[in-house]
């Protein structure tokens, strides 16, 4: 498909700065004076000039860099990795060995390049060069993506097979050894930028991201913009770690015997053992709930909140406060900012009647400024309208009626009579049921149950396809 | 030498095969100018390189000119029938890939020179190539042999000169992309390549990388059939010199 490289909607995309700077290392090596010993790399009778060794890169590079032995090390791997440098003697291993081992520097049409990164095209033509160099050259790797190639761009395929033949053909009008480095060099490239399976793809693009479009105008409007997004980001609230890593200390200690990871998950972690209590004793309707269960509402109001059933031990709290219209009001107001699009009109009216409007049923105590805006907003009701309302009864809640439930007779009932499940006792054969990979699907299981028509047996099976699937 | 093609063809398959060698010979002066841009930056880059590619480059826009006009018409007949109306998409489609090519090949060279300047005297990297490529320029344009014109030294000037134009032409290689696009409108899944996908060895001359492979597959095989034949012959010559000599000792 035609693909402009030059201008992608519109915007030209940039070289990335890595690249950047390892292009001027590269071309500062190539100072006649203080760049790189290079020798010359014999094959049988040809000879090939300007190679180095790996020991040479590492020594050149403490010398001008005055770094050290590892550093230097570290940034040759990035010049071979990047395809800035080719060994010469194992191709298809990228790394730099800091002994005797040849390199010799890639040419800058082959460096690798953000601004127009190889293309199908590019990379079909070169296995088609290289199948019809010598059949049977292409590895197993090339020859898949050969075969995906010329299905994906099979409209193409002559020019591809044709343009193969006249590179390979202009190539020919070389001399032996020109023609053995060119060789080198595309190779070079395409191991880099289409690595074999298994090895570090070192330019992982990722999806196309929309680079800042470079040509700004540097007048009054965008300097604004600068000021306004400094200022922004001033004002911005920050913490200092040491009391922010207070904090975060003091959650993980809160939270840590809740964690089944850390701490272990009665009667069983269901994910190890297969056994679904732990979800039934802590679901929505339970008669008794677990101490920890109830010991997490305590921590904050949104824990409260969140569970199901703290939700209605509050409401029954507030009931008999004669505030429970606040948590009534909550709760409309968040089915109105989770629920359906099309019912918001009307979820939203029920709500003005019901809490909202003077003399309602369940008139809730908001401060005037809000209920202004409520109102307000109100006459084009949309998904958030209710926000501030919600907000301030939250708080209100949160303040007030909160603390005095953790205090109530009620919750310290309730924790009394919250009970600590027992450790489910391992089975006597300590073989039978270790199994510690995860069990197979539910669907699976249900339908050899539904075959067999015994617990028994579909125990047994699970058992059996459970050890079948352990990789 | 632009190659003109104002008549109208009343010979249907005439057409067809000047479209073949348009895009044929554009394909083949693609490859020789992404040829000649692979040693731009490299030791080798000098104003006769630059000169080179310049003229490739010329010879390429020409070629795309009347490639583009040729088939434009061709496709935009709606009397064309069924059978030929294929072949031109098939041109098409090869002819705007290579144009792709050609575009990405000028963006590079452009880029590439504008760091590698040869004016300011820009250091180039050292990359082994040691020849010139005279002979590919000439295979490209179609030439028995390059005459060495003064290619001269590049001044500053010239080569603000030459990048402008270059980028001009770049652009104009866009906007031929673009019009391309929009005038015909080639519906390329339905477009169906004719070759094979693999075809035969254009030659057996393998001793390009063999020379590198050999230290590969060392341990593969110790010897290839050459060597194993010279061998033979070497053992040989040396028998028939071995029994000479007990024959010239014993006879004496």
């Amino acid at each position: 498909m035609t693909i402009n490289t030059l201008s992608q909607d519109g915007v030209q995309r940039q070289q990335m700065p890595c690249l950047t700077k390892m292009e001027r290392m590269i071309i500062s090596m190539q100072d006649p004076d203080m760049g790189i010993k290079l020798r010359n790399q014999r094959l049988l009778i040809t000879v090939i000039p300007h190679a180095m060794t790996g020991a040479d890169i590492v020594e050149w590079l403490i010398k001008k860099f005055t770094i050290s032995d590892e550093e230097a090390a570290h940034i040759g791997q990035f010049l071979v990795k990047y395809g800035y440098i080719y060994p010469l003697k194992e191709p298809r291993n990228l790394i730099l060995k800091a002994d005797e081992s040849a390199y010799r520097f890639q040419t800058p049409y082959y460096w690798m390049s953000t601004r127009w990164p190889a293309s199908e095209l590019d990379y079909a033509i070169y296995l088609a060069k290289k199948n019809i160099r010598k059949q049977g050259e292409l590895i197993e790797y090339e020859k898949e993506c050969y075969n995906a190639l010329h299905k994906r761009i099979n409209h193409t395929w002559d020019f591809v097979v044709m343009q193969a033949r006249e590179q390979l053909r202009a190539s020919k009008q070389r001399r032996k050894a020109d023609r053995i480095v060119l060789e080198c060099q595309e190779q070079a490239f395409w191991l880099v930028n289409r690595p074999p399976p298994g090895t570090l793809d070192i330019i992982n693009y990722g999806p196309e991201r929309r680079t800042m479009n470079t040509r700004v105008q540097l007048n009054a409007e965008f300097y604004k913009k600068e000021i306004e997004h400094n200022r922004m980001s001033l004002a911005r609230n920050r913490v200092k770690s040491s009391i922010c890593l207070e904090s975060y200390v003091k959650y993980c200690e809160q939270y840590q015997p809740h964690d089944p990871i850390m701490q272990g998950c009665l009667p069983s972690n269901p994910w190890i053992t297969d056994d679904v209590l732990f979800w039934n004793m802590n679901s929505e309707a339970v008669a008794v709930p677990t101490k920890l269960r109830v010991e997490r509402w305590s921590f904050s109001f949104t824990e409260l909140l969140d569970d199901p059933m703290g939700r209605k031990e509050f409401l029954i709290y507030l009931e008999k406060e004669f505030s429970a219209e606040n948590l009534c009001f909550w709760q409309a107001c968040e089915d109105v900012r989770h629920g359906e699009s099309s019912k918001i009109p009307e979820k939203v009216d029920e709500v003005y009647k019901q809490f909202l409007a003077p003399g309602a049923s369940r008139w809730v105590n908001i401060d005037s400024k809000t209920m202004e805006k409520t109102l307000e907003g109100l006459k084009r009701p949309h998904r958030f309208v209710l926000d501030d309302a919600q907000m301030h009864i939250y708080f209100l809640m949160k303040k007030d009626s909160f603390p005095r439930y953790l205090k109530s007779e009620l919750y310290k009932s309730l924790l009394a009579r919250a009970i600590v499940p027992q450790e489910t006792k391992k089975s006597v054969f300590p073989f039978m049921r270790r199994q510690r990979h995860s069990s197979p699907s539910p669907a699976l299981v249900t339908q050899t149950a539904e075959d067999d028509g015994k617990t028994k047996n579909s125990n047994s099976v699970k058992g059996n396809s459970g050890t079948a699937s352990r990789l | 030498m632009p190659l003109s093609n104002n008549k109208v063809a009343d010979d249907g398959s005439s057409t067809l095969q000047e479209g073949k060698a348009m895009v044929d010979s554009l394909i083949k002066v693609v490859a020789c100018y992404r040829h000649l841009a692979s040693c731009v930056g490299g030791c080798t880059d000098s104003s006769s390189l630059r000169r080179d590619l310049r003229q490739t480059r010329e010879r390429a826009q020409t070629l795309a000119l009347s490639c583009r006009n040729h088939l434009t018409t061709r496709l935009r007949d709606k009397t064309l029938p069924e059978a030929e109306r294929k072949e031109a998409e098939r041109q098409w489609v090869s002819f705007s890939s290579c144009l792709e090519l050609l575009h990405a090949d000028m963006s590079k060279v452009f880029a590439m020179a504008k760091h590698f300047s040869l004016a300011n005297n820009s250091t180039m990297v050292q990359t082994g190539i040691q020849g010139g490529t005279t002979e590919v320029a000439a295979r490209a344009l179609s030439l028995p042999d390059l005459q060495e014109a003064g290619a001269g030294t590049q001044t500053s000037s010239v080569e603000g000169q030459e990048q402008s134009q270059l980028e001009q032409e770049i652009t104009q290689v866009d906007r031929t992309l673009d019009d391309m696009e929009m005038k015909v409108n080639v519906l390329r899944w339905t477009v169906e390549a004719l070759g094979p996908q693999h075809t035969d060895p254009v030659s057996t001359d393998s001793a390009s990388l063999a020379l590198l492979s050999m230290d590969e597959e060392a341990a593969q095989r110790f010897c290839s059939h050459s060597q194993m034949f010279a061998a033979m012959m070497l053992c040989g010559v040396a028998m028939f010199a071995v029994v000479l000599s007990v024959c010239v000792v014993f006879l004496v």
